[in-house]
């Protein structure tokens, strides 16, 4: 583990982290709108500066049960991604010197299972998070439909 | 060919060059070891005598290719890196420069380049400290011997310094990163999605100065996006020569005699379309030649010259690029294309026998398509009609074929001047609005329930005395299906796979002008969409593209 500074967050009632250099900003909720065609954790589109970006349900797309919050917006940086990310809180930010253990983790989208004086903390492996929602767009194309249903 | 309109980029790019090579001669000079900037001074002087060749300026393809010989005997390690190499450079750098003022001012050469290649070509360190040496003593017999630098080049004092400053840029011409024009153009089409909400505020407060000046600026703004789409622009040709290479390419593997017509190679295209359209007319032309022409006796037997003829043109019409690639081969028979895709599977007879002679020859844009008696290497490549019509309508454009059975084939692709702006049908889809380009739209229709008629498991109308199947967008997208309980379901009528369709939606909303937005990671992998746009009333709507979703 390489970063030197993560950005603590809660989904589903779960501590998370991301390399503080991948997030370029954290947004109250934003006006959303629908994108029809996605799975069901893509809540829709929200203009970041002027960048349509795809805002998707963290909890869902990670299949936990998601909390009824207004949470937050974490936009991951422009130049990774067009994607930002429905969470239920950001905590604080945390220094990597404050990390107390880390061990790995059988799920490839988190990095390292993180020892915090805030508490376990699952890092988040940005890459596969990415590669995941792309793969499974592609999955989900509409297979040639037929003409004939109205 | 005519290479003036390349001046101003030339004189450019070559005082770019010229700066760079100075200042890596200076910084070698600091350090001499940096095996990264001998390279880079190498290759800059390579690059530009490369230029200067292609433009034909005789003198500064002299001086650069002296100073890229002195270079390479500096990178292979037979001359080391000192202060007479750093010198006879610099000088090179100052020739150079007053050469490109002479071709700026379009006037023949007024610095003799005299011996210079001669004096690095013969350059040796000992040869260099006693040009020293002579440089620091009057004048004398040994000066006359080995002139030095500031002997042979007669050009003025303030000619000699002013490569030294930091040089201007050529003739007005500036040159920018790309990115600057990305950025210019998004905010130009910010500005195009602002006069949307400023006309829908204009149109709730009823007030006839805010309309008048709304209307003002929505003609401003027209020309600053004309003009700011032009700075993308690049003539044809950038592309044009890979084609030429090509068609001779696949007509010495095929053994046949093809002549290529090229015209309209100065047509300004977008920058981003040009490099997408590559590949697609690439292929098309690969099938001309390689499917289309015949080969040089058949040709004879039917009474055609031996040779065989390929044509591309390129065209404009106000904000309408056509590019035409035209064949004297055999053409396509739209009776054997209905045959062969009936015999693969893609039709049944009874839809084969509804398809006029133009649709039949759009069955070759069907995935899986070819008619071709043998695949070949030379035209597959794995990239089909399918494929080429797809990046057409992707870049907002349409595909066209016309063939005379004997006399040739045309395919002719219509494209919109600029990716970045397009005027787009919007649609209410359940809760969803969407766009669909309007190149993509024939025609919008309100249907009755009565008109609707069931086939087997399909229904149809009759639109034009053809039989059209109906779709629902809903369906394809996988959200709930419409109710119409007035009775009448609109829906608009495109081609897909050859023939038209009926795609039914929940409303139709009308036509707007979008600045369409590339969407990043993940949503640009999704099937089906071309981009999103923001309507007058910021809501963001994706942009569809039918070809990739039907």
């Amino acid at each position: 583990m390489t970063a030197e500074r993560l950005l603590l967050f809660s989904a589903a009632r779960q501590q998370f982290a991301l390399n503080l250099q991948e997030v370029c900003e954290v947004m109250e909720p934003q006006q959303c709108y629908p994108f029809a065609g996605a799975p069901p954790h893509y809540l829709g589109l929200i203009n970041f500066h002027g960048n349509l970006t795809a805002l998707v349900d963290l909890a869902g797309y990670l299949r936990l049960p998601g909390r009824p919050l207004p949470g937050k917006i974490l936009v991951i940086d422009t130049r990774l991604a067009h994607l930002a990310l429905k969470v239920d809180a950001v905590g604080s930010i945390l220094d990597a010197g404050s990390i107390t253990g880390a061990s790995s983790h059988d799920d490839p989208l988190t990095e390292a299972l993180l020892e915090t004086p805030q508490g376990s903390v699952r890092l988040l492996r940005l890459a596969t998070l990415l590669d995941g929602l792309e793969q499974e767009l592609q999955e989900s194309a509409p297979n040639n439909a037929k003409p004939g249903g109205t | 060919m005519d290479m003036s309109q390349y001046k101003a980029l030339f004189l450019s790019e070559s005082r770019e060059y010229l700066r760079t090579i100075a200042e890596q001669v200076v910084a070698l000079e600091q350090s001499p070891g940096e095996r990264s900037a001998v390279d880079a001074l190498f290759r800059g002087a390579h690059s530009l005598k490369g230029m200067a060749a292609s433009m034909e300026y005789g003198d500064v393809v002299v001086v650069a290719h002296s100073m890229e010989d002195l270079m390479a005997r500096v990178r292979d390690g037979a001359l080391p890196f000192d202060a007479g190499v750093a010198d006879l450079l610099l000088e090179g750098v100052d020739l150079i420069d007053v050469l490109l003022d002479d071709v700026e001012q379009e006037r023949p050469s007024t610095l003799p380049t005299g011996d210079y290649a001669q004096r690095l070509a013969l350059y040796t360190p000992a040869a260099a400290k006693a040009a020293a040496v002579d440089q620091a003593e009057p004048r004398g017999a040994a000066a006359d011997a080995v002139p030095s630098p500031a002997a042979d080049a007669p050009a003025p004092p303030a000619e000699a310094e002013k490569a030294k400053e930091p040089v201007g840029e050529a003739g007005g011409t500036v040159r920018v990163k790309t990115e600057l024009l990305d950025h210019l153009i998004n905010l130009t089409g910010e500005l195009v999605t602002n006069k949307q909400r400023l006309l829908n505020i204009g149109r709730e407060l009823a007030s006839p100065a805010l309309n008048d000046a709304v209307s003002e600026t929505a003609k401003l703004l027209r020309a600053l996006h004309d003009e700011v789409m032009k700075v993308r622009l690049m003539p044809f040709e950038a592309i044009s020569d890979r084609f030429q290479r090509s068609v001779r390419s696949v007509a010495k593997k095929s053994g046949k005699e093809i002549h290529f017509e090229l015209t309209g190679r100065e047509i300004g295209l977008d920058r981003g379309m040009l490099e997408q359209l590559v590949d697609p007319l690439n292929h098309i032309l690969r099938n001309a030649v390689d499917h289309g022409i015949e080969e040089s006796g058949e040709r004879e037997q039917a009474g055609k010259p031996a040779r065989g003829t390929v044509w591309l043109a390129v065209s404009r019409d106000r904000d309408r690029i056509q590019i035409t690639v035209r064949d004297d081969g055999r053409g396509m028979e739209p009776k054997a294309m209905i045959e062969a895709a009936i015999a693969k599977g893609l039709l049944t007879p009874e839809e084969g026998e509804l398809l006029s002679p133009r649709q039949a020859l759009m069955l070759s844009c069907i995935p899986g398509f070819s008619t071709a008696k043998e695949v070949t290497d030379i035209s597959g490549r794995g990239v089909g009609m399918d494929a080429v019509n797809a990046a057409i309508q992707k870049l907002g454009g349409t595909l066209g074929i016309e063939s005379e059975p004997g006399l040739g084939t045309t395919i002719t692709l219509r494209l919109p001047l600029t990716i970045a702006i397009i005027h787009a049908l919007v649609v209410q889809i359940g809760q969803v609005k969407a766009a669909i380009p309007v190149n993509a739209v024939q025609r919008t229709v309100e249907l009755s329930r009565r008109q609707i008629e069931t086939m087997g498991k399909r229904q149809m109308f009759q639109l034009d005395d053809e039989a059209i199947p109906l779709l629902s967008l809903n369906r394809v997208l996988g959200l709930p299906l419409g109710r119409f309980p007035d009775g009448i379901l609109p829906l608009f009528v495109t081609e897909a796979r050859g023939r038209r369709v009926g795609i039914v939606v929940d409303r139709l909303l009308g036509q707007h002008e979008l600045f369409v937005k590339q969407l990043g990671r993940p949503l640009s992998k999704m099937a089906g969409v071309a981009g999103g746009a923001t309507l007058g009333d910021g809501e963001i709507v994706a942009i569809l593209d039918l070809a990739g979703l039907l």
